[in-house]
């Protein structure tokens, strides 16, 4: 056994490097498969996890009435933490808005001209609440909206938050169901070109075979040196793969676009590089591996 | 040692390659099968070692029938049948000595053995100086020699030749021939498919004529007789 495997091993090595343009075509086909697919998801979860990083700065302001005192503020905050879909309540006093206020527009001249003139804090205190959830936010107004504190309430500014939210989820559903539908596609693609290709290097070697099958070896050994190089070729194309999608992230990305962040799309790729590492190096070994298969039955009847 | 038992093989619903086929060969004959293009002999010898499978009918090799030996065994049968053929078959990106040790690598010889059966072979068939020459750096006849060699290598009990001497001038045609005569002697069976008249005669061992997939003559001390 041991002897067959180090000569099939021999064999798939020699036969790789005399069939080298064969070996080369296959191998370029598998690297631009993987390699598309591979971007096409990248992008498209990094695209979504930055949409989600958009939504995590999502929130609900509760606008207090003027006469409402910090108390009463601090009475209703401890209550709506109490929601379970509420992740945080943040207390804004009206001071402390009317500094970051000021913050804000410190460029703009007639803004704070205008507050001077008013004299007195024109805003109001606030609670901002984030949910856990960007759905869970209608509930959490109507939550707020029916509690005792209601009275005190002036204003919740949920609308435009409401609208911003609803489109940001279309967008990134959007740009999933784009991403993974392309990237369907792409892999079926890929599948096809993957296996004629491997069709067309068993064919030029189908002479080899007919001598094999002549001269009494078993179909398991005359299987195996394909076997071999359909795991090289998964195996190496994998890691080419991977080489160039870091290239592209590195170096294409900035040079196409200002406006996507490397970083962003460069964390999510090395946060997931195993577990996109081992997709591809599987994916490209199953189909290095069963186009060889399903390419030799031909060969191999009686 | 084999023995065909009305053996019929159809291709399509009008192609009977063989018809009826009944036949047996002993161990140590020298059998000529002669016929026309069509006439059947590839298909009778393919099912020697088990690359047709006949439609009906029985064959028996060593007493043992070909018709239920599993897929599994079939390799282990092949190891006990030498091939020739025409085009050689033989894999021009190996040398004179790597075709032949190719047959035993395959079938998991240990490689001392390799080292020491294949130059031996090749003295036998007189390739003995050409061990790392190319196919293509071979004549023909040479190159039909290696053929034989790497069928011999195995030491089969059979030695089924597909038309060898097609394309080739008379002279290497009789080299073959004189090949093939001689391990017959050293007791292999030899069973020969040919359209070549001087060989048939040359050899003057038994023929068996086909036509149209039937066995239209047998002759323990025959003559080639194809109109």
């Amino acid at each position: 056994m041991f002897l067959a495997i180090k000569r099939t091993f021999k064999e798939s090595l020699k036969s790789a490097s005399r069939n080298i343009w064969l070996t080369l075509a296959t191998f370029l086909v598998l690297v631009l498969s993987l390699y598309f697919i591979s971007i096409v998801y990248v992008a498209t979860f990094s695209v979504s996890g930055v949409m989600e990083n958009v939504q995590d700065q999502l929130s609900v302001s509760v606008y207090f009435k003027s006469d409402t005192t910090e108390k009463e503020i601090m009475d209703a905050k401890d209550d709506f933490q109490k929601n379970g879909d509420v992740k945080l309540v943040e207390y804004v006093s009206k001071e402390q808005a009317l500094e970051d206020f000021k913050k804000n527009n410190a460029n703009d001249s007639d803004i704070i001209q205008s507050l001077e003139e008013i004299g007195e804090n024109p805003l109001w205190s606030l609670l901002s609440i984030k949910a856990h959830d960007a759905e869970k936010y209608e509930g959490i107004v109507s939550y707020v909206e029916s509690s005792a504190h209601r009275e005190k309430i002036t204003r919740i500014n949920y609308a435009k938050t409401k609208e911003a939210i609803s489109r940001l989820n279309g967008i990134v559903r959007m740009i999933e169901r784009v991403g993974l539908t392309v990237g369907g596609i792409l892999s079926l693609i890929a599948i096809v070109i993957t296996f004629n290709t491997i069709r067309v290097s068993i064919y030029a070697r189908k002479k080899e075979i007919a001598v094999m099958r002549l001269v009494g070896a078993s179909n398991t050994y005359i299987r195996l040196p394909f076997i071999f190089e359909g795991l090289l070729h998964g195996l190496v194309s994998a890691i080419t793969a991977m080489l160039l999608i870091f290239l592209t992230i590195r170096f294409l990305i900035p040079f196409v676009s200002k406006s996507i962040s490397v970083e962003n799309v460069m964390n999510f790729y090395l946060s997931h590089i195993f577990i996109i590492f081992a997709i591809q190096v599987g994916l490209g070994i199953i189909l290095g591996v069963l186009s060889s298969l399903i390419a030799m039955r031909k060969y191999l009847k009686v | 040692m084999i023995k065909f038992e009305n053996v019929s093989k159809i291709y399509k619903e009008d192609l009977h390659a063989l018809e009826d086929i009944n036949l047996e060969i002993q161990p140590g004959e020298f059998v000529s099968v002669v016929g026309h293009s069509g006439a059947g002999k590839s298909t009778l010898l393919k099912m020697i070692y088990i690359d047709e499978r006949p439609t009906a009918g029985e064959i028996l090799f060593d007493d043992e029938s070909l018709i239920t030996l599993k897929k599994s065994k079939i390799p282990e049968h092949r190891r006990n049948i030498g091939t020739i053929f025409q085009d050689f078959k033989l894999l021009k990106r190996k040398t004179v000595f790597e075709n032949v040790a190719f047959a035993l690598e395959v079938c998991g010889e240990p490689e001392k053995e390799i080292q020491e059966d294949v130059p031996k072979i090749l003295d036998i068939v007189g390739l003995g100086e050409k061990m790392e020459a190319y196919p293509e750096e071979l004549s023909a006849g040479q190159q039909q020699k290696l053929a034989i060699a790497r069928a011999l290598i195995h030491k089969p009990m059979v030695i089924v030749a597909d038309e060898p001497t097609g394309n080739m001038d008379p002279d290497s045609s009789m080299e073959i021939l004189k090949l093939l005569l001689k391990i017959n002697k050293l007791g292999t069976t030899v069973i020969l498919a040919t359209h070549d008249k001087v060989i048939v005669d040359k050899a003057a061992k038994r023929v068996i004529c086909l036509e149209e997939g039937r066995v239209k003559c047998d002759d323990p001390k025959g003559k080639y007789n194809v109109k």
